[in-house]
This record gives C-alpha cells, structure tokens and sequence, in this order.
C-alpha cells in the first residue's frame, strides 16, 4: 500500500515533469545566418543573452538589439567574449538567412541571427514561452504585413539555464549588471 | 512625458484589445509637459567634432533618431531631407541624429543610397541616445524650443515635408503650445527602401 501511493506518487512527478519543461525548456533547434544547424547545447560554455524579433520592422523599430550591443560594450572585451548574443526572429519567411546576416553585422561581430522553417521557430518560441502573431497583410503587397511579439532579452547560463529576463524597458546598464552576475557567480 | 487624453485613450484602446504579452507602443505626437532639457550626451558630425545639444540652443531644433537597419527610419529620411531647406530658412534646426555602431560610417553610406543631399551628419558617438533621450523604439523624432527643452515627441515615421508636419513646425517656431492633436499623420513604408 505504501510502495502503491510511493508509485503513485512518482507517476504524478512524472507527469508533471513535462508540464514544466513545456513552460520553459529554452531548447531549441535552428539554424545560423550560415547556414549552420544549432541547438541550445551547442552553445554549451558561453554565456547567452537571447531576444525573439524580426528585422522587417513595418512601423516603428525595437531597440533591444542596440542594448545588447551596448551592454556587452559595457561588460569590457574580457567579459563580453563569454557571452555569445543570439537573435531568433519569428518571421522566417522574410528573414532570409542573408537579411539576418546583413542585419547583425550592424551590432557587432558576434551577433548570431539564428532561424529556421515556421515549425522550428514556433518550437523555439514555444520553449520560450515567447508568444507572436503574424498579422494579416492590410494591403495587397503579401509581404507587408505585422507580426507580434513578447519583447524582452533572456539572460541564460553556460548550460542553457535560465537566469533572467528583462523587460524591453531594461536598459544597457541593466542588462550588463545581469550578464555580469551570470559570468562571474558562475567563475568563482 | 505626459499623455494627452486623445493619446491616452488610443493607448488604452489598444491595450485592452491587444494581448497582453505583445510589445505594443504608441506613436504618434506626445507633448512633454514640462518641457524636458535634453541630455548632454555625445554627438559628433561627420569630421569627428562636437556637434551636440550644445550647439543648438538659440533656436527651435527637430531631432530624428533613425538608424540604418531600421526600414521605418530609412523610409522617411528623404521627407526630412526635403523639409531641411523648407523650413530652415523660416528658423527651424533639422537634425537627423544617426544611432549606427558604425557611427559616420553608417549614416555617408546611406544617405548615399537614399540620394539624401541636406541633411548633415550627426552621429550618437557613445550610442547612448536612445537611453538618453528615452527613446526604446524608431524612428522618435524630438522637437526642442530654443533651449535646447524637449517640448513634444513623435514616435513613428511621418511625411515630415507635409502639410500637417509644417503647421506643426511652424507653430514650434512660433513658440506656440503644442497639442497632440497637432500631430501629423502615421506613414508606415510600403516597400523596402
């Protein structure tokens, strides 16, 4: 009876296991603006500092990718170098892989946009809990169209652990200030 | 910066039938009520020399924060480079104010491609505009009195050589009050500039 309600117990755990990991695994599989196939594991030993967008922006710009730029200009070469910035966008089929690639040379070297078919980047999303919508186009140019997302900047750990997500009010300095607890609480 | 109540109840329209996870920002005019001195930051031109907020008390000044990977700045930086001589003469600074990491480099390439012929270069030199200034999203153009005080905010693109653009203006110039309903129409770019 004991060893039942211990099983039953285990069973619960279980079942509730996959629950929690469909509310934020941060797993993901996509490709590079080279083409290169990646996962969250391939990042393994680097900090990440991840944000969901696109780059046909139709009305008004986001400027998170400007303060990931400046927070690792803030973090000084040393630390910057442990952190690899990654960019997901969730309008694959505008952001061809050479869009995204002329797109994150205007913040830095080490920016890696990072897409994939609409199943991949929706997965993404997903692991995320990063929500969007693609709008139907308002006129008849099919490629004019808006598309919705939950704008922030993930901070993950070496192994791909969530530390922190900021707001899309987070400043540089903020962003520094998390990036730099992750590389140094974990170099101690 | 203070909403007005057209703003206000837009945004909270928008709000209520928007989910709550999307990034959703109001555009349109905002008049900075009080008028908010701009901070001292870093601008340089096209030469490497200072030519920040410093330099434009005297006179009403128009600031356009854009960046050359931002399609909605790239699309309406001709409108601006026609209102430069327009509205000049008449006692309007026009600054387009170039956030690229590239810095000048950015901004003479594409003004280049755009054929811009007016405008001069202004580059953020420390890229610390945005946060500065307060701005999170492009283009936000600013409108300065004479010393160098926000007075009002548009967030979005604009024909900034149109009718509504210039009454606005004209009524900067004037030292006149500025109401959000002064504010031009929104133009969002139909094709890829």
């Amino acid at each position: 009876m004991k060893l039942g309600s211990l099983m039953l117990a285990g069973a619960l755990a279980l079942a509730a296991l996959p629950a929690q990991a469909q509310e934020f695994s941060g797993r993901f599989l996509l490709e590079t603006h080279d083409g290169k196939r990646v996962n969250d594991e391939s990042f393994k030993g680097k900090v990440r500092m991840m944000a969901f967008g696109y780059t046909f922006c139709p009305d008004v710009c986001p400027t998170a990718l400007s303060t990931m730029a400046a927070a690792l200009d803030l973090l000084g070469p040393q630390r910057a170098e442990q952190v690899v910035p990654l960019f997901v966008t969730v309008d694959p089929k505008r952001d061809t892989r050479v869009q995204l690639k002329d797109y994150m040379s205007a913040f830095g070297p080490s920016f890696i946009g990072l897409t994939g078919t609409v199943q991949m980047t929706d997965a993404a999303a997903r692991s995320f809990r990063v929500r969007y919508e693609i709008h139907q186009p308002a006129d008849k140019d099919s490629d004019h169209y808006v598309v919705d997302h939950s704008a922030g900047i993930f901070i993950m750990d070496r192994n791909g652990g969530f530390a922190a997500k900021l707001g899309h009010t987070a400043n540089a300095e903020d962003v520094a200030d998390r990036l730099r607890q992750v590389i140094d609480g974990e170099s101690k | 910066m203070i909403l007005s109540r057209r703003h206000f109840i837009a945004a909270a329209l928008a709000a209520s039938t928007w989910p709550a996870y999307a990034a959703k920002v109001a555009q349109g005019l905002f008049i900075t009520d009080p008028a908010k001195p701009l901070a001292a930051i870093d601008i340089r031109d096209n030469q490497g020399q200072p030519a920040g907020v410093a330099t434009w008390r005297g006179k009403p000044t128009l600031v356009n924060l854009w960046a050359s990977w931002c399609l909605p700045c790239v699309a309406e930086l001709p409108a601006l480079d026609r209102l430069k001589p327009m509205i000049e003469p008449e006692g309007l600074r026009v600054i387009a104010l170039c956030l690229d990491r590239s810095g000048a480099v950015g901004a003479v390439n594409t003004y280049a491609r755009l054929g811009i012929k007016n405008l001069a270069v202004h580059v953020d030199h420390e890229r610390k505009a945005g946060e500065a200034f307060g701005v999170a999203v492009l283009p936000t153009t600013l409108l300065l009195d004479a010393q160098a005080q926000e007075v009002a905010r548009f967030v979005g693109g604009a024909a900034w050589d149109g009718p509504e653009s210039l009454a606005l203006l004209r009524a900067l110039i004037a030292g006149k009050k500025l109401e959000a309903a002064m504010g031009p129409p929104l133009v969002k770019p139909t094709a890829n500039p």
